[in-house]
Formats: structure tokens, sequence, C-alpha cells
């Protein structure tokens, strides 16, 4: 089979997997899209490092299980690869997502105002807690069809979390170019971070499960908790 | 008509606060605590207009569920085990009892603990004046009421405070008729046949000697006042081992 004439910098582009090639200089030379999406929660540097930490002993490649989280990116293995002292590949694999069975019933997603339901779960979490609060929304977030129980529910246990760090940091932001397709809709994302020097984690699993539930992303990490919430229109 | 509602305390006012916020949502939450520690009267002030529905009825609530967007279910804890859908409902749950299990934190946003009588002292005096109001309305008394805090029983929270001041009003305000009267049923529904002099005339003789004690000062002057001899006065005191 002759693959010479095959331009396969296309099929590369579109995978799913980020690819990116380094120069000696640690110099990205060639990335694909999703490297690119991937780049915005994790520097070159710390990539660069990575690929030459697991890089092969000599010229050929080598793949290493090994998982990783960046965001919402989460990886199960890399394979770092080169033939000259020039450039130097690497490929990360994504972990597949586990598919929510749930059927969307649209009738549960009542019209709702985010931040009226994140006051509601602060004062409740003040009521039991005297942390500092320091608090930075946007309060033109528009509405959006939510399950007003589920949310308030996520939003208690993943502040619960929170209850023995002084000061806790809570953000509540769109989510600037990033959307989500929802019975062929395409809806904004809205970003809440809850933030401190450090946290509980035995809620992670109750807050994942409700938070598939309602197709909402949660970003475990040491010291936050980041949703991405579909703001779902009419 | 709602109930009326008074606090003094911060952690109440914070739990008022928190449903007010959520008067217009469509969540779940739950007030938990001790029997009768004002839990009904605090959510029928804040939802004076909404349907209520009794837990030990678990067919009605089902209907009510069915039925309503805003639903006050009262004595939550006589549903255990009921499938119930709250989606897409505003729900108040009253919860006799403070230990929160898993089913409740599965159904319920917002958790509540209402705190006891005990935890919240400064509250007390509120009761206890809103209390003494009402007797005074209820009984036509006209005198002043006052209060020994040291015989406040708050063991059954607003429940028990209530009668203990109702009690105290009344032995203070009635008249020597109501005084024979009590008495009277007390003896009648006490008296075995065998000894009774001897059992129940302490009844008599207590009170007048402690209050007299009290009034007098010393043992002679009581003496005195009784009309006895003080050697007798001893005798008694010694008897009924009043110190």
């Amino acid at each position: 089979m002759n693959s010479e004439s095959i331009d396969f910098r296309f099929f590369i582009e579109c995978d799913s997997n980020p690819f990116i090639i380094f120069n000696s200089q640690g110099k990205i030379i060639y990335l694909n899209n999703t490297a690119e999406l991937l780049l915005g929660h994790v520097t070159q540097y710390e990539l660069y490092e990575i690929a030459l930490g697991y890089a092969p002993q000599s010229f050929g490649s080598k793949t290493t299980l090994l998982e990783l989280q960046y965001a919402i990116f989460t990886f199960f293995a890399l394979s770092v690869a080169y033939e000259d002292e020039e450039q130097i590949g690497l490929r990360l694999y994504q972990k597949p997502r586990n598919e929510s069975r749930r059927v969307l019933e649209m009738d549960q997603y009542t019209p709702a105002d985010i931040n009226a339901l994140l006051e509601a779960n602060i004062t409740f979490f003040k009521l039991q807690n005297d942390n500092k609060l320091s608090l930075l929304v946007d309060q033109d977030l528009p509405l959006c069809r939510i399950d007003q129980n589920q949310f308030s529910k996520l939003i208690r246990k993943t502040l619960e979390t929170f209850r023995a760090s002084d000061a806790i940091e809570i953000i509540l932001k769109l989510l600037i170019g990033e959307y989500i397709i929802i019975k062929e809709k395409k809806e904004l994302v809205a970003q809440l971070i809850i933030k401190a020097n450090g946290r509980y984690s035995a809620n992670d699993r109750d807050i994942k499960e409700i938070a598939q539930s309602n197709l909402i992303d949660c970003i475990f990490k040491e010291r936050s908790i980041e949703l991405h919430i579909p703001m779902i229109r009419d | 008509m709602p109930h009326q509602f008074f606090t003094h305390s911060k952690q109440v006012q914070a739990i008022i606060k928190g449903l007010n916020l959520t008067k217009s949502l469509q969540v779940s939450s739950i007030l938990m605590g001790e029997p009768y520690t004002g839990k009904k009267s605090l959510i029928s002030n804040i939802y004076p207009d909404a349907v209520y529905a009794d837990g030990g009825d678990r067919e009605s609530v089902k209907q009510l569920l069915g039925e309503h967007e805003e639903l006050v279910i009262t004595n939550f804890e006589k549903l255990t085990g009921a499938t119930l859908d709250f989606n897409n409902r505003r729900i108040i749950a009253i919860y006799n009892s403070t230990i929160q299990s898993k089913t409740i934190d599965n159904l319920f946003a917002f958790i509540y603990q209402m705190p006891s009588l005990r935890e919240r002292p400064e509250d007390i005096d509120l009761f206890m004046g809103e209390f003494i109001k009402e007797i005074k309305s209820i009984l036509l008394i006209k005198e002043e009421i006052t209060i020994d805090p040291s015989m406040l029983d708050i063991s059954d929270n607003i429940r028990s405070l209530k009668t203990s001041i109702y009690r105290q009003a009344f032995s203070q305000t009635s008249d020597a008729q109501e005084i024979q009267n009590i008495i009277y049923h007390y003896l009648y529904h006490h008296m075995k046949g065998k000894n009774d002099y001897h059992t129940y005339l302490p009844l008599y003789e207590r009170p007048l000697i402690e209050a007299g004690l009290k009034k007098a000062g010393s043992q002679l002057k009581l003496a005195e006042m009784l009309g006895i001899n003080r050697n007798t006065l001893r005798k008694k005191i010694h008897e009924l081992r009043i110190h």
C-alpha cells in the first residue's frame, strides 16, 4: 500500500484526541483542533515537560497509561514519539465519557434565575457556617430552563465540601465562546466556580451524579469545583 | 388567619430569610426540629395562603401533590417510605425530629434545623410576654402576673413553657374559693381512706409555713403571726422538712 500521496493532516486535525508536535526548544510547531482547546486549560510548557518525561529512551514511540485531568478533559494514556532530535510528538487519549441514559424531560426544566437560586443557597450555607464568602456574579445572566430543586441540591452539596475553609470565592459568569448542543439547539454555558484553600471530597460522587443527570459538567480540583451549566432557553 | 410568630433568635431569623428567598422558586425545603418549637407557626406566617397536607394521610398528600404547585406537608415523619414526586413544585415540609435521613437529603434542596427553646433562650422572654397577655385576656385578669423563671418548664419546648406559665398565672390569681375547689378535686380523686388526715394535712400546712416564713423572716415572728406556740411551729417545720 502506497500511502505517500495521502495527506494525513486533515484526519489528525479532526481527531478528538489532542496531538501536538514540539521543536527541540519546546515551541509548538503543530497542533490539532482538540489540542488548541486543551491549551485553554494547561500551559504549553507543562505539556512539553510531560512529552520529555514520558519519551522513549531512543527514537521511536512509547505509550504510557496515565490519568490526567485538565478542566473537562480527562485522559487515560499518552503517546510520545520522535524520530530525530528536532521534533517530538505528544498524543493524549481522552477517556470516553459515560453517556447519560437519562432522557431529558424538558417539562421538568422551568425558567429560573440562576442568581436567585445561588443566593438562596448561599443564605442557607451561611446559616450553618461562618466562612468568609466573596461573590463575583454576573447579574445579567438570562433566565434559563433548569430543574430548580436538583440545581439547588447540587449547589448545597458543592458548598458543603468547602465548609472547613476560611474563605470561599464564588464566581458565576457566562463561559464566553463555549456552547452546548441540546435537542439540536446551541445553548450558552454558564460557569460557576467555587474555590477555597481546600475542600472535602466525600460529596464528589453525589455531586457528579446530580450534575450528570442535569447535563451539567463538573470539574473537581484539589481546591475548587467548577460547574458548567447549560443555559437552556425555551 | 396565619399564626403569629415571634423570635429574637438570629438562627431562626436566618431560617425565615432563607425560606423567604425560596418563596418564588420551585424548590423543596424541610424544616426539622423537636416538636413544639414553632415550626408550623413559622411556616404558616411565611406561606399564609398555601395548601396544607397532613403526612399522616398518605393518599391525601399524593392527591394534593398532583393538584397544587405549592404544598405544605405537616408531620412529614409519618410519610416514611412513601414515593413522592416533588418535581416542578414548591414543597415545604415540617418534620418533628432532628434526625436527618438519606431520603430527606435526596428529596430536599434546603434542609433547615429549627433550634429548640433550650438553644434559643432569647425567645423565652418573648413567648412569656405573649402568653401572659393571652392569659390575662382569656381569664380576664387585671392584676400583674410575676413569673418565677426557676419554675418555667421548657422540656417540651413552647408547649411545656406555655403550660408552666398558665399554671403560675393561675396560682397567683386564684381566690380562696378557687383554691378550695382545686383542693376539693384533688382530695376527691386521691383520698384512699387510710390515715388520710395526716397524709393530706401537709397540703395546707406546707404552703402556710413556707409563705409565712418568707413573709415573717423568722420562726419567732411567724409563731406570733399564726398564733401558735413556737415549739409547735418548730416541730411542724421539722416534720415537713422545710429548710
